[in-house]
């Protein structure tokens, strides 16, 4: 729970003391006495023996409102949230009316996640009471969790004190603005951190919404109005943060350059200055700072990950693979390790190696699809064809859309079936199809097709695919080569020279032992 | 009196009845139950390659092994030249390296005669070898390739060779010379010489790369490549370089194999290149001493896809009967050795898939390959020797091996392709580090023989034993005013309704030398057979009623002449 839900909880929590202590509610003696002990016990911090208490009160008085609003509200407060909404319940099955168990209630719901539930209650207590400003802020909060951003806009902006009083509720507002395209109101919103008690803390946060949102002068500029701080450096890592996301990566590297090696910098620092490094082409200074980060935070496996991407992105396969393989056996139930152990073992043509590790990576995470396609690929890649085909059967069935798996099948049944046996090439094409309907934004799937209609004299359809295809991978140069050969078979001859040369510009400016043209996914900070 | 030509009829349907006859299906061998039979250790061959393995690992190590068939001593008999690598700076011989100059005794025996010939020594990293009447003197000559040199050695007639190189000029001194191939590429009537340098190289520079962690050859990519090298015959011993001046110094990649051949029937050799994951060349004569590459306009320069392969070996010879030359290349696993089928118009036609050589070759990398008819049914069939260079290949792959076998596949008509595995012959069926071949009837029973070489191992000679089953005719030219080799002539063989186009080409497959003698088979066929030759000088003689199974010597007339038969 975060503190300024704390803050809240305990506030409704007082106020249940007050209704507790109230002459003229109707108890028996025992049930009582537990009440007040478990009462004492929480005041003094003890919220596992207050609720045992409690919990005796409401079965001495099972009828007792009270004593089940408080028990709800101590479970709160140890986060036993799901007891605590049961007990909830029950208390408003008693007293339906009672609007402040039902918010208390709500903001259960909240915390759970379940925000449809969360908003019926607070629906319920708007009806009777529409001015309720602390179910507004509530609802308001709810409605921007759960993506009604104009909801959200309206009950935070109708409730402004309340909202002044929490940065997160400001933060919320704000966010709300953004997503409606709001950019002035966001901002004005955002504003008022900078004057919030707790200020560097606020004005960090609301830079963070700021960043989130695409706003980066207004994210600098909070962050500007920093100053000097006891909090430096949060404050560094924020702003180099933005820069990161501007795209200004020498700012983010100046930025950060002098934590490196210095007392009190963290492992997210380090990581993000690693991805600045990489930015920056400097793959020997990104390895240095990723290894920073490992080395203050060595339980984290997202500082490996990062690492071995950045090292594979750079053509550092040995040394990525000799991480990948201290990375795995610190992590070995991480999917996401062993499926960069794969791809680099793949790259390094270590095929059976690559499928022991894809392999793992399935059995540990079968429902992602990414262990499934590095499986299959390998699989054909070491002429596993079987293997590949059943790996390739199973993956289609589990994640019917997830196109990639196609086009991968498509290209194997075409590349390794015998040219008599058309069903092969038929059912290829049939994959490439869905493909292509399914997702525009696939260009192997475009190219793959396309190169099917020219091999079958479909001329004009495989100009279309391929046309496709080179807007969608215009670096690519095997696309410009083949839809210069389809232009020559149209006899569109100065459309294949153009075709040829882009093809012959792109070949020239290639490593020449690199044959892919996939592109890297570079992971960015967030 | 019957006529000539009755007695004839009768001599031949007496031959015809006497053989026995197939149908148009794979031949069965005769004797033995195989196609090819090894008789290597019957023939006397012993020697082996040494391609200096070393724990550096040059590359050079992995890629040496040419071979040539050609009748040095001019006995009618087809003699065997193997060129041995060499040592490298840590990859040492036990015992003294040379080269080998295999002598046919005509019984099925032969003798290595490379001492006595002066052929033996190792002056530098041997390659390749191209054999060719070079001077029009009626005697075979040999030019070695290699590094970082290259020699000619000019036959003296008395079964000696002499080392013409710095006389001829034609040492091409400092590069990795791969593959070589004569040709008379200026119609002058004299064989000028095309070399298809690799990459810059040098014993001090051992690239460390690993396959697996194991240190292991580095891929071809590692090396820059060069460009090619064309010495002009001046016609008095000695030649000119003229790379940069017919413009075949621009071509710069790593060249490996190559063949000549007039691509585009205009009688004016061209030339075809593979090269190592560089485009390949097709370079198309100009008629004015200059070249022009139009590879990628033939889309033979890369796959389908635009990438360049790693060719090795090429040849070129017409597979489905059309009268255009067509291509084949070999290459890496997983890339398929290429069929690209020529045409009049561009682009050629690549056939890797649909001829079946996609589904048969995927696993295998491949060097020597040369076009044969080894059933003499009158479709040109196709031999491909095959071997990986890296050891450490089987620990990442199941499907591609350290050595691999040769395949025999057997053309059905219009360059669709059969494997012929199980009736080629226990050599098919056995693994080799395989790299060059030669094709060449060396026991002249009419049907082609192969030889081809092993990485640090024995080469293989193989007999043909099916050959003889169809019919057949072959031919011998000799050039007068052409070259003397007539290299660069085309045939065109007629009979009972069915044309046959051959070439003698220039260079083909992979580091190796050819028998120069045509033969075309005719399967079943016993009717009359003509010819039309086209000799390299744009000559054009028609032959007629050419008596079958046997090789006819035929001599270039002065002028173009119809109607005249073939002399003895």
């Amino acid at each position: 729970m975060r503190i300024w839900q704390l803050r809240l909880v305990l506030r409704w929590f007082l106020l249940g003391l007050v209704v507790a202590s109230c002459p003229g509610l109707a108890q028996t003696e025992d049930a009582q006495s537990h009440a007040d002990i478990g009462i004492q016990f929480a005041r003094a911090g003890d919220l596992v023996r207050a609720a045992d208490e409690l919990r005796k009160a409401v079965v001495l008085a099972p009828k007792n409102a009270e004593f089940l609003s408080t028990l709800g509200t101590v479970l709160a407060m140890d986060k036993k949230l799901e007891e605590s909404t049961t007990t909830f319940r029950q208390a408003l099955q008693l007293t339906p009316q009672d609007s402040i168990v039902r918010r208390y209630l709500a903001a259960n719901l909240w915390q759970l996640h379940r925000y449809s539930e969360a908003k019926r209650e607070l629906q319920i207590i708007l009806r009777k009471h529409p001015d309720d400003a602390q179910a507004r802020l509530l609802f308001g909060m709810v409605s921007e969790n759960s993506g009604d951003y104009i909801t959200a806009a309206n009950m935070l902006s109708s409730v402004p004190k309340e909202v002044e009083k929490q940065p997160e509720s400001i933060a919320a507002l704000a966010r709300s603005y953004y997503y409606l395209h709001d950019r002035e109101k966001a901002r004005a919103t955002l504003q008022m951190l900078t004057s919030h008690a707790s200020s560097v803390q606020s004005v960090l946060m609301g830079a963070q919404v700021a960043d989130q949102a695409g706003d980066y002068e207004k994210a600098e500029q909070l962050l500007d109005s920093i100053g000097d701080s006891s909090d430096g450096e949060n404050v560094r890592y924020r702003k180099a943060t933005v820069q990161y996301h501007r795209g200004h990566f020498a700012d983010c590297e100046q930025t950060l350059h002098p934590v490196f090696d210095r007392p009190g910098a963290t492992a997210e620092t380090y990581n993000l200055l690693g991805w600045c490094y990489h930015r920056l082409n400097k793959p020997k200074e990104a390895t240095a700072a990723f290894e920073q980060a490992i080395a203050l935070r060595p339980a984290d496996e997202s500082n490996y990950v990062d690492l071995i991407k950045v090292l594979e992105a750079h053509n550092f396969l040995r040394v990525g693979l000799d991480a990948a393989k201290r990375a795995s056996d610190l992590f070995p139930n991480s999917a996401a390790i062993f499926n960069l152990k794969g791809s680099i073992e793949s790259r390094l043509f270590q095929f059976t190696d690559a499928i022991t590790s894809y392999k793992h990576s399935v059995q540990i995470q079968s429902t992602s699809s990414e262990g499934w396609l590095g499986l299959g690929r390998a699989q054909v890649s070491a002429g596993l064809i079987l293997d590949a085909t059943s790996t390739f059967t199973s993956a289609m069935q589990r994640f019917p859309n997830e196109m990639r798996l196609k086009v991968v099948y498509a290209e194997m049944l075409l590349k390794h079936a015998d040219p008599s046996d058309r069903t092969a090439s038929t059912q290829a094409e049939q994959l490439l199809k869905q493909a292509v309907a399914n997702d525009a934004t696939n260009p192997e799937a475009f190219f793959e097709l396309g190169k099917v209609e020219l091999d079958e004299g479909r001329l004009t359809d495989a100009s279309q695919h391929l046309e496709r295809a080179a807007k969608l991978l215009p670096q690519s140069s095997q696309v410009h080569y083949v839809l210069s050969r389809v232009y020559r078979r149209l006899n569109r001859t100065a459309d294949a020279q153009r075709e040829l040369e882009t093809f012959q510009r792109l070949k020239r400016g290639r490593a020449p032992e690199s044959q892919n043209d996939s592109l890297t996914d570079d992971a960015k900070p967030d | 009196m019957p006529r000539p030509g009755t007695i004839a009829l009768i001599v031949f349907l007496m031959f015809a009845i006497a053989l026995r006859k197939t149908e148009s299906t794979p031949a069965t061998a005769s004797a033995s139950n195989e196609i090819f039979t090894d008789i290597t250790e019957q023939a006397g061959i012993t020697w082996q390659q040494f391609g200096g393995e070393s724990p550096d690992r040059f590359l050079i190590e992995t890629m040496g092994g040419g071979v040539g068939f050609f009748d040095f001593d001019n006995d009618g008999l087809l003699d065997i030249f193997f060129v041995n690598g060499g040592e490298t700076p840590h990859g040492k011989s036990p015992i003294p390296l040379s080269n080998a100059l295999y002598r046919n005794l005509g019984d099925g025996r032969f003798e290595n005669v490379a001492a006595k010939a002066g052929l033996d020594k190792l002056n530098f990293y041997g390659m390749g070898v191209a054999a060719a009447d070079f001077d029009n003197d009626g005697y075979q000559d040999l030019y070695t390739t290699g590094y970082p040199a290259s020699a000619l050695y000019h036959n003296n007639r008395d079964g000696t060779f002499t080392d013409v190189t710095d006389k001829a000029g034609v040492k091409n001194a400092g590069k990795w010379a791969a593959g070589a191939a004569w040709f008379d590429y200026d119609r002058d009537g004299f064989l000028d010489l095309i070399i298809t340098n690799y990459a810059q190289f040098s014993f001090e520079d051992p690239k460390k790369c690993e396959l697996n962690r194991v240190r292991a050859y580095c891929v071809q990519t590692a090396y820059t490549g060069l460009p090619l090298t064309l010495y002009h015959n001046n016609g008095d011993g000695t030649f000119s370089d003229v790379s940069r001046r017919s413009g075949v110094d621009k071509f710069t990649g790593r060249g490996l194999g190559v063949v000549a051949v007039d691509v585009n029937d205009d009688g004016w050799p061209d030339l075809f290149i593979a090269r190592d994951a560089s485009p390949n060349l097709l370079l198309i004569n100009k008629h004015d001493g200059t070249f022009e590459d139009i590879a990628q306009e033939a889309e033979v320069a890369y796959d389908q896809n635009g990438i360049a392969k790693a060719g090795m070996g090429v040849d070129a010879g017409d597979v489905n009967g059309d009268g255009i030359p067509d291509f084949v290349v070999t290459n890496f696993n997983d890339q398929y050795h290429s069929l690209f089928l020529g045409s009049k118009s561009l682009p050629f036609s690549d056939r890797t898939s649909a001829s079946h050589l996609a589904n048969l070759t995927r696993s295998f990398v491949g060097w020597g390959t040369k076009f044969l008819d080894y059933d003499n049914d009158g479709n040109l069939d196709v031999m491909l020797i095959n071997g990986h260079i890296n050891q450490e290949i089987e620990s990442t792959r199941v499907d591609v091996k350290y050595k691999e076998p040769p395949l025999l596949l057997r053309n059905k008509g219009s360059g669709v392709f059969d494997d012929m595995r199980e009736l080629a012959g226990a050599t098919f069926q056995r693994s080799y580090l395989g790299r060059s071949l030669a094709i060449g009837d060396f026991d002249n029973d009419g049907d082609a023989d192969a030889v081809f070489t092993t990485l640090n191992g024995r080469p293989v000679l193989l007999r043909n034993n099916s050959g003889q089953d169809n019919s057949w005719v072959g031919f011998s030219l000799q050039g007068t005013v052409s070259n003397r080799d007539a290299i660069g002539a085309k045939i065109t063989v007629t009979s009972s309704g069915r044309t046959l186009t051959r070439w003698i080409v220039g260079g083909g497959s992979y580091l190796a030398s050819q028998d120069k003698r045509v033969l075309v088979g005719l399967g079943s066929n016993a009717g009359p057979v003509d010819a039309d030759i086209r000799w390299p000088n744009g000559i054009v003689q028609h032959l007629s009623n050419l008596q079958l199974r046997r090789y006819h010597q035929i001599v270039e007339p002065a002028a173009s002449s119809s109607s005249k038969k073939s002399q003895n």
